[in-house]
């Protein structure tokens, strides 16, 4: 599964894998002979981390703002700091923010800083922090967290001191601090352009790379939240899965991102090696069109979402690693209603809908890709259980590396995933009417209504309640419908030290400055 | 001869052109463009159109592809899509790791298939014969990166005699410790070697029971003279044209090789624009394989010419 990115679920999609098609049954031939795998095999790497990441190519850019795929946000981790970081469940943390507070009103912030440094010694001020941000709200700059950042009226926030700021917003929003930790808000110096030789505050000093190539970063002993462990941190790229999986059973590497399927079987009966799985990081999509025939028929909506049998699903396009989704976007992340009846198939009342709209034996085509490998199975298990509901599904597989940009125009139903990010920005940049990620064309008054209460009411717990009552809804409206959450699945050396499972995009993935070698 | 030669270069640029052609009409086949690419599921439609723009791929197809031809004749590749960098840059950073597998892997073929097509050759039946018969016959049934993987689950990961992966390294660090190259090298060579030994093999037998063989030894002469005047003369020709074949599926071969032990090679940079959609960058590719291709082959039908003219080969 080669998901992704923080914001945009678009990975390495690009780059998949020539093999993708014939990997699993490749592995299953390297299974066939138990290898012993191990540490370091030569000893001489000292204590040399490194970590494989299939990777962006040769556009690949250290640039933090630009930050599309899983290796670039490792990396900018490294180099750079966020004023906040995300727990677990997308909650937010203080970083380089000592804290945070709002006026009654929920449009302006004041933000206070940490005692840090640049890597070339200068001090981290609220003059960086403006910078840093308003770069990264300019829609040229490309970053995943644009749309948050262009809430902010930069002709009226200003720096108050050294390490204080005021950011003032266009409109109230309370839950605006989870842009703090959103990727591509990495805090860089005043004026910085060129990223080639790139000085941020993060544990690690900048040492070479090749766009495409490696990375390599040095400790560094002055780092705020104390000195990584690890002396050399060098990221290198395997796009193909079956190298990274090869390369850190053989010592070769310490770190083996993004592994799905076979790897992971392979992983589990090893010794020398440790998984770390994620579990339901990647909520797995299905996107109606509500916006175009035949699905502007909300029975239809209805219809498939009755249609589907999501535990076979899971059973069979997941291999069983993931579980049912109840067609929202969360589970176990901070905002999830823990109220929810979950989804039940029944056959008869959707063949009855479906009869009802006069659409017995529409043909109606998915679009799918070999972006995620569960999808194309999916397509089909999919194709057969409406069968019986009535609906002839038919696949249209895209090619991956243009499958994102395509779908936005084409098609009326289309799979999608997301990895974990918080609940509120998912709502605001996905289903909200006329956002620019909104796929499925869902526009709700109500839905929106509900949001911008939610985003203006100073207690959490209304707050809450308001993005639950906005979440039922569009649940059953948007044409959103995820039919299931898979793990998210890294690979470590037995030999490694300090990291633990964790979400993308939370603060403990690819968490390099903790890691202790043995 | 040199009407012969001038007509098989005439027809070398001609093959040379059409493959661009052919390339660049794919290439705008396929869906999406760079700009949807780069700009992914982010990019708002407008965003996508202004970079198209920019990018220049708001012109029409054919007139792209008539500026891109015009550079070249002037010795400009033009500027990769994706970076902005010259193409050249690219290309001349990975042709290095490609020729560390590729010329050892020639050198192998070269050296290793006319011995053991030869000696096969002469000795049917031999167990060295039938080796290499049956090793043929498994390759051929295996696909190249299962090979691979399979070569790395046993001697790298099981018994821990080679490095698994080259997965870090850039030419320089292949240099410094070739034990990376062994494993790539045997999968993209052993396919390639069998096929070539068994054509020689083949030739071998047939000329060494042929007529014109029986009528030496008739005469008189030894079957040191029949062997080394007669039957390879005669088998070496047409194993040229076979030869160069190697050649293209070492190319071929490079794809999945680099893919499978993580090189950056040729192969991977290929594979990473046609991803791209960055046409410049495919075209230039395609320019170079397709004409290493077509170099080859020419070479091959010019010495099989050469050694045996009574065979020539049209096309």
């Amino acid at each position: 599964m080669t998901t992704t990115h923080a914001q945009s679920p678009k990975a390495g999609p690009g780059r998949r894998g020539v093999l993708a098609a014939s990997g699993a049954l490749a592995l299953a031939g390297t299974g066939l002979l138990t290898g012993c795998g191990g540490d370091t095999r030569d000893g001489g790497d000292g204590d040399r981390f490194r970590a494989a990441f299939t990777s962006g190519g040769s556009q690949e850019t250290l640039d933090p703002h630009v930050a599309p795929n899983f290796v670039d946000q490792a990396r900018a981790k490294a180099l750079y700091d966020t004023l906040g970081t995300y727990a677990d469940d997308m909650s937010v943390r203080e970083r380089l923010a000592e804290s945070w507070e709002s006026d009654a009103s929920g449009t302006r912030w004041r933000i206070r800083l940490r005692a840090a440094r640049f890597h070339d010694g200068s001090p981290v001020t609220a003059r960086d922090v403006l910078y840093s941000y308003r770069r990264a709200a300019d829609p040229s700059t490309g970053s995943p967290s644009q749309v948050l950042l262009s809430a902010i009226d930069f002709g009226a926030s200003r720096a108050d001191g050294d390490r204080s700021l005021v950011l003032v917003l266009k409109a109230p929003n309370f839950e605006f601090p989870t842009v703090f930790a959103g990727p591509g808000t990495e805090i860089v110096p005043d004026g910085t352009t060129d990223f080639r030789k790139p000085v941020g505050s993060g544990p690690f000093t900048f040492v070479s790379f090749t766009p495409g190539g490696t990375a390599r970063y040095r400790r560094w002993a002055d780092h705020w939240d104390g000195a990584p462990h690890i002396a050399e941190l060098e990221i290198v790229p395997a796009d193909e899965e079956s190298a990274r999986l090869n390369a850190l059973l053989s010592g070769q590497v310490h770190y083996g991102a993004d592994m799905a399927g076979a790897s992971v079987e392979r992983l589990k009966g090893n010794s020398g090696t440790r998984l770390l799985t994620a579990e339901r990081a990647t909520a797995q999509q299905l996107l109606l069109r509500t916006g175009r025939a035949p699905f502007s028929d909300p029975r239809l909506i209805r219809a498939v979402q009755l249609g589907i049998d999501r535990a076979a699903l899971v059973r069979i396009a997941l291999a069983g690693h993931g579980r049912a989704g109840d067609d929202l976007f969360g589970m176990g992340l901070r905002g999830y209603p823990d109220d929810l009846e979950p989804r039940e198939r029944d056959v008869d009342r959707a063949r009855a809908l479906v009869k009802e709209a006069g659409a017995e034996g529409l043909r109606v085509t998915v679009e799918t890709s070999s972006v995620d490998a569960a999808w194309e199975p999916a397509a089909d298990l999919m194709a057969r259980q409406l069968r019986e509901v009535g609906l002839r599904l038919s696949v249209n597989t895209r090619a991956s590396s243009t499958y994102f940009s395509e779908i936005k125009t084409k098609g009326v139903a289309a799979f999608n995933t997301t990895s974990t990010l918080p609940v509120s920005d998912f709502l605001q940049q996905r289903v909200r009417g006329g956002a620019a990620r909104n796929q499925t064309q869902y526009a709700s008054r109500t839905f929106d209504a509900l949001l911008d209460r939610a985003r203006t009411s100073r207690d959490e717990k209304e707050r809450l309640g308001l993005l639950a009552r906005a979440q039922k809804l569009a649940r059953d409206e948007s044409g959103l419908l995820v039919w299931a959450f898979s793990d998210a699945n890294d690979a470590i050396a037995s030999s490694v030290r300090g990291l633990r499972a964790a979400p993308p995009n939370s603060h403990d993935w690819a968490r390099f400055d903790r890691v202790r070698l043995s | 001869m040199r009407g012969y030669v001038l007509r098989r270069c005439l027809l070398a640029l001609a093959q040379c052109l059409v493959v661009l052609v052919a390339v660049f009409a794919v290439g705008s086949f396929l869906p999406g463009d760079t700009a949807d690419v780069l700009r992914g599921e982010l990019g708002t439609p407008e965003q996508v159109e202004a970079l198209r723009a920019r990018l220049g791929l708001d012109e029409p197809a054919l007139t792209r592809f008539g500026h891109w031809l015009a550079h070249l004749l002037t010795g400009d590749l033009g500027h990769s899509l994706t970076t902005g960098l010259p193409v050249g840059d690219d290309l001349g950073r990975r042709v290095g790791v490609t020729l560390l597998l590729g010329l050892p892997a020639l050198l192998l073929v070269t050296v290793l298939a006319p011995v053991v097509g030869t000696l096969s050759g002469l000795r049917e039946g031999s167990l060295l014969d039938r080796a290499l018969n049956t090793a043929a016959v498994v390759l051929h049934a295996v696909p190249e990166f299962v090979l691979g993987l399979l070569l790395v689950a046993s001697v790298s990961l099981a018994a821990g005699l080679l490095p698994a992966t080259a997965v870090g390294m850039d030419g320089a660090a292949l240099l410094a410790q070739p034990a990376v190259l062994v494993l790539p090298v045997i999968v993209l060579t052993a396919r390639h070697l069998c096929d070539l030994a068994r054509q020689i093999r083949a030739a071998v037998a047939v000329q060494r029971h042929g007529a014109v063989a029986g009528h030496l030894r008739l005469l008189g002469m030894r079957e040191r003279t029949v062997v080394l005047r007669h039957v390879l003369p005669g088998a070496l020709g047409p194993a040229a044209q076979q030869y160069a074949r190697c050649v293209e599926g070492l190319l071929g071969g490079a794809v999945l090789v680099e893919a499978v032990f993580g090189f950056r090679g040729l192969g991977d940079g290929f594979v990473e624009a046609v991803q791209n959609r960055d046409l410049p960058q495919v075209q230039t590719y395609a320019l170079l394989f397709s004409a290493t291709a077509v170099l080859v082959n020419l070479i091959g039908d010019l010495v099989a010419h050469r050694l045996a003219p009574r065979r020539e080969v049209t096309g």
